[in-house]
């Protein structure tokens, strides 16, 4: 079994990119599509590395770490923060809550995404 | 008898000696001039006052008749009358001297009758009116010319009641057009959209319009005479006074926050008459309706660029992978059309970027986090990512470096490499195949001097002004390439006037173009550096 990555991510083209890039390279992934379920997979299931998005509906990235900041494990679970804009502030912000990494959508790509990946958690 | 009456004949003789003697004592003691005359106006005998006043000794008068010492007229005038009514008094008429002299003079006559009643002759007196007669000439000449003088004054007056009544008709209209002016004035400040505030020159207030009653919820009778000072103790009115100062100093378009929904724009003029200064105008406009579509504007251009960022990073990470071949082989074929997609695509992000960075510099949240840096690593990177570029167009590019270190400044390295960029992309973007580019760093008094110089299409003349202002794009740019959002300007000169620098450029058309910016070395910049 590959390693467990978690993608919280609303836009449905960008779970099929990223779902199929890191699948390739053997890592194992669930999505949830808001932050409220992707904080519902996590006490359901170990993971080795989560990817958020910030803008999302019913709860946002930020509310996430913060819930997850919270609980002593889910605290543990190294995050890449995957940003639509890459304002200064909201960067910022990721890192202060302990994000681990961030990129930002228009400037990166899927191969980036597994670079990053890939130098958190290993192959 | 005879002897008694002799001797009393004698008496008798005696008395009348003495009584003529008296007579003629008194006749030439009488200092009023007298003579006696026959019936027929012959002179008879005069005394002494009449020989002195008329000059005539008796030897040479007597026995001539009156009318030639008398005017003719008056002489048979007063014969006439005194015969007739026995008396005449005060007959003016003239006496002719000796010397040739005429002089008025008053006659008064009587006649002398015998006892049985008949005309003897008459006497005449003669009263020098000279004085008189020339007194009440004079007086009379006074009269006539206080007389004169009244008429004069009297005509002057009427003249002068004219023209006051003309005055005044003057002064009515002149107070009447006043009163209009006044009134067009008035409704002038009364119906103004703006607020105004009138100050005199000792900055008391003299008068505000409706609008500043609404603006800032108060009454003109509780503030008109006020000197402004006071005025800060009315809470509304505390940051309108906080801006102007109590001294009212120049204030040219400054917004103010009044309250929730009330944004005023503020200037203050001074009023001038000639060299005086008469006081100052407060204006107050309401730009809340603005400032609300700015902001609309700002957040619509802001939101859409957001919006536009999801698919166009959707469309980018497609891309890629199926050029990477992470979604099956490719022919050549489908690659190169696909690459041609990705560079639009990537062109249309960067486009987006740039309206995005726009939008927060109009929104005033724009630098971020300066850090205490060496400039000249900066310079480097951003020349390096033009390499391949530089040799694709074959131009020369030379980094004149500063010939000793030079010191760090403050700065949002993002932000300046960006400002950077713009104005190296420029350069390379419109400098012609073979040309040349120079970069220079220095360090110019208290601060650092970046240029950067091309051989390229250079600026038209009369484009110039227009240089750093939001989509422009040169006119001979456009005919040689269609693209360039004419927003990398105007960003370049914001971030470098965000770090208190300033920025410029030299340009000749088809010549090419240098252009120059600075950064503060001195802890001071801080100040300019607005933190969001």
């Amino acid at each position: 079994m590959g390693k467990k990555i978690l993608l919280v991510e609303d836009e449905e083209i960008m779970i099929s990119l990223l779902e199929r890039k890191l699948s390739q390279e053997g890592y194992e992934i669930l999505v949830a599509r808001d932050g409220a379920e992707g904080l519902e997979v996590m006490k359901k299931t170990k993971l080795d590395l989560i990817l958020l998005d910030i803008i999302m509906p019913r709860m946002g990235g930020f509310e996430v770490m913060e819930e997850m900041n919270k609980d002593k494990e889910l605290k543990k679970i190294p995050v890449i923060i995957i940003s639509n804009s890459g304002q200064p502030v909201e960067l910022d912000r990721a890192q202060k809550l302990g994000a681990k990494d961030w990129l930002i959508k228009t400037e990166f790509d899927p191969k980036e995404v597994l670079d990053k990946v890939v130098k958190q958690i290993g192959k | 008898m005879k002897k008694n009456l002799k001797g009393e004949l004698e008496i008798l003789s005696q008395h009348l000696e003495d009584l003529t003697d008296y007579t003629k004592s008194l006749w030439q003691f009488l200092p009023l001039a007298l003579c006696s005359l026959s019936p027929r106006g012959l002179i008879l005998e005069v005394n002494q006052a009449f020989e002195t006043l008329s000059l005539w000794p008796i030897s040479e008068i007597s026995g001539k008749p009156l009318n030639s010492i008398l005017s003719e007229k008056e002489t048979s005038e007063i014969i006439d009358q005194t015969l007739k009514k026995k008396s005449l008094s005060n007959q003016e008429t003239n006496l002719l001297t000796k010397k040739g002299e005429e002089i008025a003079v008053a006659a008064y006559s009587r006649v002398r009758e015998d006892r049985e009643g008949n005309i003897i002759g008459f006497f005449l007196a003669l009263v020098d009116i000279r004085e008189s007669k020339k007194f009440r000439g004079e007086l009379e000449q006074r009269v006539n010319e206080k007389t004169r003088e009244l008429r004069e004054k009297m005509e002057e007056l009427e003249k002068t009641k004219t023209s006051l009544l003309n005055i005044l008709e003057d002064v009515e209209e002149a107070r009447r057009k006043a009163e209009e002016e006044r009134d067009k004035t008035q409704a002038i400040i009364t119906n103004f959209a703006d607020g105004l505030l009138v100050f005199d020159k000792g900055n008391n207030l003299t008068l505000i319009n409706p609008q500043v009653e609404v603006f800032f919820d108060i009454k003109s009778e509780d503030l008109i005479g006020r000197p402004i000072f006071e005025l800060s103790t009315f809470p509304t009115l505390r940051p309108l006074i906080n801006l102007i100062g109590e001294e009212i100093k120049g204030v040219f378009r400054k917004e103010l926050l009044i309250k929730e929904n009330l944004t005023l724009e503020v200037s203050t003029i001074p009023m001038i008459s000639g060299e005086e200064r008469l006081g100052t105008l407060v204006t107050l406009r309401d730009v809340t309706r603005e400032k609300m579509i700015e902001r609309m504007k700002t957040e619509f251009v802001s939101l859409a660029a957001h919006q536009l960022r999801t698919p166009l990073s959707a469309i980018k990470w497609t891309l890629r992978m199926l050029l990477d071949g992470d979604l099956g082989a490719i022919t050549e074929e489908q690659r190169d059309f696909i690459e041609k997609t990705y560079k639009s695509n990537e062109r249309m992000t960067g486009l987006i970027n740039d309206l995005l960075d726009v939008t927060r510099i109009e929104e005033g949240r724009y630098l971020y986090k300066p850090t205490l840096t060496n400039i000249e690593p900066i310079v480097q990177f951003v020349i390096n990512s033009y390499k391949e570029e530089i040799k694709r167009k074959n131009l020369k590019l030379e980094f004149k470096k500063p010939k000793e270190k030079l010191p760090e400044v403050k700065v949002d390295v993002e932000k300046i490499r960006l400002a950077l960029d713009n104005l190296l992309s420029n350069a390379i973007r419109y400098t012609p195949t073979d040309g040349e580019i120079t970069v220079s760093l220095r360090l110019a008094k208290k601060e650092i001097e970046f240029s950067v110089k091309d051989t390229g299409v250079g600026i038209p003349k009369d484009q110039q002004i227009r240089v750093f202002t939001k989509f422009f794009r040169g006119a001979n740019v456009i005919r040689l390439e269609t693209e360039g959002s004419g927003l990398g300007l105007f960003i370049a000169k914001n971030i470098i006037e965000a770090h208190g620098g300033r920025i410029w450029f030299k340009s000749e058309e088809g010549k090419g173009s240098t252009f120059f910016f600075t950064l503060p070395i001195k802890k001071e910049f801080e100040k300019f550096l607005r933190e969001f």
